[in-house]
């Protein structure tokens, strides 16, 4: 007689457990599970990759390379510099005081620099850049002088915003290694300072079609 | 009676002789011709053979990777005369690939594409490219839609370009599809092929949703002086026909802390690499900064390649 009353009470209960225990499970497998996502994981992460430890032997330094004036997120880092890339750097060894022979001029004169550079409205002329007053460096509007190795902030007056990726690494390319010390590229080792845009050309290779 | 004498007897020479002459000209047939081989190959053949019988490259212990890659190391020196050096460098600690793609930047020269044909030894015959740079219109989102297949002057006007290739995926559907588990995500991230223990059923290109895995149509060929020689056992060392293969993220050059090549030679800055993990890195800046879009993300794949705009 007792039985199915005993019966009837404990089936509810019964299926109350198993609903609890389907819920446990579902929040101990979300919880437990490595699936968390890329986006979570990266942003939990605050241990800095030490810039001056090396990953291996590999990773070195590259050579021809100045200290940026600027900081990135991660402190100081180098960039590629460019006096030396200049085939006839002094400009003050031509340009001074003393006269020049006119033998060779045609060689010695800067003939073959096309300025595609400012827009038609605002072209930008040599002096633009280049001081009249010392030869060997760059000038901004302020009359300030500004060493061509460090040429970015010359660039980075107008282009303050391409300036700003390239401080923290969204534009232009770094070199070599993604570990170490970050050495990035000059603002002048992809784009001619005369004519900044790239030039259209073929492609270097060809895909194949799928279908 | 002596003319039958002789006839039996000059059977017997005869039969004796053809026999003599058969081994022994068999002897010089295989000796002249085939023994030198035969010599020089016995010990190509010995490797090969124990090469059949050696483990999944993660069941493996030091020794036993050193000794397959000497196996190797030396196989490549017996057979095509090269010297190849493969190594098996592990995972890097607290370290995460990622990789950012600039729409904005890409002109669409290929130069990244032919950089990784060389650097990975890709088959030359079938043309085998791991990154496709698709040339879309503005406004356009999918690379479904871009040309896949241009051939003209670059860049051209109205258009972007976009580059597809493995995007290492930390929830891989190819992993999950592979029935002998022959891929699998390294710690650091990286979606690898143990080749040797692929067995070619292209579940896993059925299963990728970016057409990120190749197929080895036929056994690869490569010029023998364009074969990149610092080789990863899990990345770009020879490979044989009727097996996958894939964008490793250079995992000879990654690790070692070298940019992939595909970043190296991309003329315009418009590829991104580094530690997802290191706050300071460049692809956290972007990730960060930037406007950034991931490909098919409504998957669930969780690639570790974001697209971003200027």
């Amino acid at each position: 007689m007792s039985k199915p009353e005993i019966n009837k009470c404990l089936y509810p209960i019964f299926l109350s457990c198993i609903i609890l225990g389907l819920f446990i499970f579902s929040f101990l497998s979300t919880a437990f599970s490595n699936q968390e996502g890329v986006t979570k994981q990266y942003k939990k992460a605050v241990q800095k990759m030490d810039r001056a430890g090396q990953v291996n032997a590999e990773t070195q330094v590259p050579k021809n390379i100045v200290r940026v004036l600027d900081e990135d997120q991660g402190g100081h880092f180098f960039t590629e510099a460019r006096k030396s890339e200049i085939k006839r750097f002094r400009c003050s060894s031509c340009h001074n005081d003393k006269m020049v022979s006119i033998q060779g001029a045609a060689d010695l004169s800067h003939a073959d620099i096309k300025v595609v550079h400012g827009g038609k409205e605002k072209p930008l002329s040599c002096n633009t850049c280049h001081s009249t007053e010392d030869r060997d460096f760059l000038t901004t509007g302020k009359d300030t002088r500004i060493d061509p190795d460090h040429v970015y902030q010359m660039c980075g007056q107008c282009h303050f915003r391409q300036k700003k990726d390239w401080i923290g690494g969204a534009h232009g390319k770094r070199i070599i290694f993604w570990s170490g010390e970050r050495v990035v590229m000059n603002c002048t080792s992809c784009h001619n300072p005369h004519s900044p845009r790239f030039a259209e050309r073929w492609p270097k290779t060809y895909s194949v079609p799928l279908k | 009676m002596d003319s039958k004498k002789k006839n039996t007897i000059s059977r017997r020479a005869f039969l004796t002789g053809a026999v003599s002459a058969a081994v022994t000209g068999g002897a010089l047939v295989t000796t002249g011709c085939k023994g030198k081989n035969l010599l020089e190959s016995s010990e190509a053949f010995a490797l090969e053979f124990q090469e059949y019988f050696k483990k999944h490259y993660r069941l493996m212990n030091e020794m036993e990777r050193e000794k397959t890659v000497s196996r190797l190391e030396r196989l490549s020196k017996q057979k095509q005369g090269i010297t190849v050096d493969i190594d098996t460098t592990g995972p890097l600690e607290n370290v995460l690939y990622g990789y950012a793609f600039n729409v904005t930047r890409c002109e669409g020269y290929m130069e990244c594409v032919a950089a990784c044909v060389r650097e990975n030894n890709l088959d030359r015959r079938s043309n085998m490219q791991y990154i496709r740079i698709f040339e879309m219109e503005h406004g356009q989102m999918s690379p479904d839609q871009g040309d896949g297949k241009y051939f003209h002057m670059v860049p051209r006007e109205g258009h972007f370009y976009m580059g597809v290739q493995c995007f290492h995926c930390d929830n891989p559907p190819c992993v999950k599809a592979c029935p002998t588990k022959a891929t699998w995500r390294e710690p650091d991230g990286i979606v690898v092929v143990d080749y040797d223990w692929c067995i070619g059923c292209r579940y896993c290109m059925a299963a990728c949703p970016y057409y990120g895995r190749r197929f080895n149509w036929n056994q690869p060929e490569i010029p023998k002086e364009e074969i990149t020689k610092k080789q990863h056992y899990l990345g770009n060392r020879k490979r044989v026909r009727g097996m996958m293969e894939k964008c490793t993220f250079c995992i000879q050059r990654s690790r070692k802390g070298k940019l992939t090549a595909c970043v190296e030679a991309c003329p315009t800055g418009a590829r991104v690499f580094g530690n997802l993990l290191d706050p300071d890195s460049e692809i956290r800046f972007v990730l960060e900064n930037k406007k950034v879009y991931r490909l098919k993300e409504d998957l669930g794949t969780d690639p570790k390649f974001w697209y971003f705009i200027d």
